[in-house]
């Protein structure tokens, strides 16, 4: 059966008057298609999606189940739907720890083997281009083959209290760290308000996330050049040190005492309960700070793309979700799922996604008069912010060299060992893990 | 004569048993034995198995996350089933020989261990919050400095015992309230007739009557106490450090997120071992008291 | 006087250690009925919402009344498999001859399985369900539920098993009842006690059962703690949400309990008459 692109009006605004209204049937009269299931995880964003998924089903007349998991479920449930003969699921939503474990397993249907005429819209990011994949030279840019469709690109951003800002006198959103470190300490008053608040405690993917943008920022990076497959680590260089020194002092002089036990719900608690001044913390939160139910600073914060040392670019790391379809299911069903995709990639969808809450992937909807609203503010920096997201982990064992991280991150965040024998343990552990895997790899000069 | 059908009801009866044991016990146990001396990866949409001979557990030793939990595990399971058997047999006493409000007493001791684990290590990780927790504030109102029980590695691994012995006391307490209700009358009246204390009620006839759900309670709650994973999974993670570090939370870590599953069947056979090790432990340290 | 005074300080030792169990519980329900912000700052008096009951039971990506009548079918239907299996095969294994060899090595074999971590049998187990197409089914959890309590069951009903006195039993035989005639009017009564406290704890352990429940059930067959887990997200907890969604679930475990309890009761009776 020939695909066809589906061509219908599409409306702007989600709402009542939508449900109401009458609805554009398809133009094309074959396209009726077969029923998918999506498995996706329970996270603040899942409803802007279901939502969407609605929109969809009422436009298109197709069916799509959402298998709803927890968090702590999800790898589970995508392995064991892909591992099988026959996959239970059609779309994977594979989140930026597991996307890589995906591609290199073979898992995932390219879209350009389903549909070798369709490219990404323009506007919509690609992420890190972490949405490419070469199967032959496994690396991921843009000279490999679409994989998937970015679903929530979440990068973290400076969430600052306005408030306290202007009443100190402090201008405008913090750019470079020397200004986060001392607006940090202007406004470190404990134990009732703290400048600062970072995480520091060991987990699945904790202080090593809040990390990159710190590192990173200050021109480092955990790997030469992972794009084109150089994995020698330069976690323990000048510039990782500057980095880790950084962390460090920020969180024992302007920071939470119990940075060392922080994970990412105790950053998110700290600020929330207005007892934290600022935080670099994953944009998916934002819908938590106005909203009275789960707030103490209703509309007294303000967003901003992470700083960096000035003179280099903003460098959140990505904590994104991406959209494949599986390998193992039926052609139909891989047709449809890739109709759903191509729908959800276009600008018009993706504006309506973002009036629902979700956060879109899709320029457009960030230049879109949405982003001048309000309770839209973070829009702004986001758009600013997501072209310079770095993605460290283009490799299935990231997992590995992230256990690692957590671990000696947290030891040094804790003062348990200097932040040199850290890095220079960490270096070491890490070059060994790639090296063991077959990837090309090696070591810098131990620090002093 | 009666040979035949004996036979023929001795296999009726177990094999309800013994189908669900084998049936869907053999093959995954087998297979995790299998996968201890393999490293399976993924390529092509298909496995690949690659045998390594004992080398999974000849690297356990030099794993330091395993060295950690090992000794947490170890530490834990001890305490907190010592604190949950000794609380549990206590409430159970109590409520077999209270006169009044038994089957009150006895739905309310049952509460804790109705509350899935995670929300255990959700709720309890709140309470403990030394910033704006319960057990903080309570400290505050006695006018006490509230301690960081989850953040200090030194209380760290005891506030997580306590949880669980708050969780799981009702386990004990259940199967020794049904043990004492079966416990033969006649016996007690007898020793009354002879003038015995409380006490020596206890020492002399309670407990050896109770041994065998004594032995069964025990066995059970450690067996369990060393898979604990759902409550400190929220409580700590694991942290601060390695401090909370489970075996479990090893196992998971390396079998699953990881994905090193031939690696973390070793770590699950080794584990076994471990707790067969304690078991047998404990049964020759019983009978050395015995003689 | 003696008895007096003993009977209060029982009462008080009850009501301490009612009080050390419930205040814990009694916060957890409470919790069901604040907004997340005044449960994170700790206040002491709140207002109640049923605004996190209402994101439990009517949110649109939730199906918590379905999770609930899931929960309850596996566990009861493995909670009677597995007591059935497990107080016969105990029958078999302690009071049928059998070798010593073949008891000690089952019981053992039963203790293996029980010692094995979840996320190294969950895995395994979707596996050979979806060879059979019981993924995705109430019967493929049931199966799984009853084998993973039965180790349990198999050696708690051991010991209540073994108590049954032998001259009962060789009473009834010389009446001349046949092995179902005998389970059913003699030992059945006899270890009430022990059937009620194993089948409470099956009925439990099945109703929070995490890991077999998520590799072996997707959206119409998910249980209630694959549904409380939902709310453990990537960043954050939603604390009331998950207070409301426990103190739920509960309610269905206590009534089994309330009603075991009875049953409890009236074995103890019937054994008396002997």
């Amino acid at each position: 059966m020939a695909q066809h692109a589906p061509t219908f009006p599409r409306r702007t605004l989600l709402g009542a008057a939508a449900a109401a209204g009458t609805f554009p049937r398809f133009a094309d009269a074959q396209a009726r298609m077969a029923p998918i299931t999506i498995v996706i995880n329970q996270s603040p964003w899942l409803d802007s999606f279901a939502r969407i998924v609605q929109l969809y089903e009422r436009e298109s007349g197709n069916r799509i189940e959402l298998d709803v998991n927890p968090f702590a479920g999800s790898l589970e449930k995508q392995r064991n739907s892909v591992r099988a003969a026959r996959g239970t699921t059609d779309i994977l939503i594979m989140n930026s720890g597991w996307f890589a474990e995906m591609y290199f397993g073979g898992f995932v249907q390219p879209i350009t083997d389903i549909d070798p005429a369709y490219r990404l819209d323009q506007g919509v990011y690609t992420l890190g281009d972490t949405v490419f994949f070469d199967a032959a030279t496994k690396t991921m840019n843009a000279r490999g083959k679409l994989m998937s469709m970015p679903i929530a690109p979440l990068i973290p951003l400076t969430y600052y209290r306005a408030d306290l800002y202007r009443e100190a006198g402090i201008e405008g959103p913090p750019r470079t760290f020397e200004q986060l470190e001392a607006n940090a300490r202007r406004l470190n008053r404990p134990p009732r308000m703290i400048g600062m608040v970072q995480r520091g405690a060991r987990g699945p993917n904790s202080v090593s996330f809040d990390f990159l943008p710190y590192i990173y920022g200050h021109g480092g990076g955990f790997f030469r050049d992972p794009a084109n497959g150089d994995f020698t680590v330069t976690l323990n260089a000048a510039e990782g040190r500057t980095a880790l020194d950084f962390y460090i002092r920020l969180a024992r002089e302007a920071g939470h005492p119990r940075t060392a036990a922080m994970d990412q719900a105790d950053v998110i608690q700290a600020f929330a309960t207005g007892r934290a001044a600022q935080m670099i913390t994953v944009i998916a939160a934002w819908s938590q700070m106005d909203d009275r139910e789960r707030s103490a600073v209703v509309d007294r914060v303000e967003w901003a793309a992470p700083p960096s040392v000035a003179g280099k670019p903003t460098a959140p790391g990505l904590g994104h979700w991406l959209a494949g379809i599986s390998r193992n299911v039926p052609d139909d069903r891989q047709r449809a799922a890739l109709a759903f995709l191509k729908w959800f990639g276009t600008a018009s969808t993706q504006i309506a996604f973002a009036r629902g809450g979700g956060i879109p992937v899709h320029a457009a909807a960030y230049r879109d008069g949405l982003a001048d609203e309000r309770r839209f503010r973070w829009m702004k920096p986001m758009a600013e912010a997501l072209p310079h997201s770095v993605n460290p982990y283009n490799f299935p064992e990231a997992s590995e060299v992230i256990a690692v991280l957590e671990l000696g991150l947290n030891r040094a965040i804790a003062g348990e060992i200097s932040s040199v024998a850290a890095l220079n343990g960490m270096s070491s552990e890490i070059a060994d893990i790639m090296a063991k895997h077959g990837h090309r790899t090696g070591k810098l000069e131990p620090l002093r | 004569m009666r040979r035949d059908p004996d036979n023929w009801w001795r296999w009726a009866t177990l094999s309800p048993a013994l189908l669900l044991m084998l049936g869907l016990g053999l093959l995954p146990v087998l297979n995790l034995v299998v996968l201890g001396f393999f490293d399976v990866r993924w390529a092509d949409g298909r496995s690949i198995w690659t045998f390594v001979g004992t080398r999974h557990y000849a690297a356990l030793p030099a794993d330091p996350l395993f060295r950690a939990s090992i000794v947490n595990t170890v530490l834990f399971a001890l305490g907190a089933v010592a604190g949950q058997m000794l609380l549990g047999f206590a409430l159970a006493l109590l409520c077999h020989k209270a006169t009044r409000g038994r089957v009150f007493w006895r739905a309310l001791f049952v509460l804790p261990v109705l509350i899935p684990g995670i929300v255990i290590g959700a709720m309890w990780k709140l309470l403990l919050n030394p910033d704006f927790g319960a057990i903080a504030q309570l400290f505050e109102v006695a006018g006490l400095e509230p301690l960081d029980w989850l953040g200090e590695a030194s209380t760290a691994l005891f506030a997580v015992i306590m949880v669980d012995i708050w969780h799981w006391t009702p386990f004990c307490f259940l199967l020794f309230l049904a043990g004492l209700e079966s416990l033969p009358r006649d016996v007690y009246e007898a020793a009354k007739v002879d003038g015995a204390s409380a006490w020596q009620e206890l020492l002399r006839i309670t407990l050896p009557l109770m041994w065998p759900t004594i032995v069964v309670t025990f066995v059970f709650r450690l067996v369990l106490a060393f898979k604990v994973f759902d409550e400190i999974y929220l409580l700590t993670g694991g942290g601060p450090g390695t401090a909370t570090e489970v075996v479990s939370f090893t196992i998971y870590q390396r079998f699953f997120t990881e994905d090193r599953a031939g690696y973390g069947a070793a770590m699950s056979v080794a584990v076994i071992f471990l707790i067969f090790l304690m078991l047998a432990a404990a049964a020759a340290a019983r009978r050395r008291v015995q003689s | 006087m003696q008895r007096a005074r003993r009977e209060i300080l029982l009462q008080l030792a009850l009501v301490g250690g009612g009080l050390l169990v419930v205040l814990p519980f009694a916060w957890v329900v409470s919790a069901g009925f604040r907004t997340q912000i005044s449960l994170l700052m700790g206040d002491f008096w709140f207002t109640p919402v049923l605004s996190a009951y209402n994101e439990v039971l009517f949110s649109k990506t939730s199906d918590f009344l379905l999770n609930v009548r899931n929960s309850a079918i596996i566990g009861l239907a493995s909670t009677a498999i597995c007591l059935a299996a497990a107080t016969l095969g105990a029958w078999s294994l302690h009071r049928m001859r059998w070798p010593r060899w073949w008891v000690h090595l089952l019981l053992l074999w039963a203790l293996v399985l029980q010692m094995i971590p979840p996320v190294a049998l969950s895995g395994g187990w979707f596996v050979m369900a979806r060879a059979v197409g019981l993924d995705n089914t109430l019967a493929g959890l049931v199966l799984a539920h009853a084998t993973l309590n039965l180790p349990m069951a198999l050696w708690m009903m051991g010991v209540f098993v073994r108590d049954v006195p032998q001259e009962l039993v060789e009473a009834a035989r010389l009446d001349g009842a046949s092995t179902p005639t005998l389970l059913w009017r003699v030992v059945l009564p006899l270890v009430a006690p022990g059937l009620a406290a194993a089948g409470v704890l099956c009925f439990v352990f099945s109703w929070n059962e995490f890991a077999a429940a998520l590799n072996l059930s997707m959206r119409q067959t998910a249980t209630v703690p694959v549904a409380i887990a939902k709310f453990a997200q990537e960043f954050e907890i939603r604390y009331v949400q998950m207070a409301a969604a426990a103190s739920l679930s509960a309610v269905p475990a206590l009534l089994l309990l309330l009603v075991a309890q009875r049953w409890i009761v009236k074995g103890l009776t019937l054994g008396a008459v002997k």
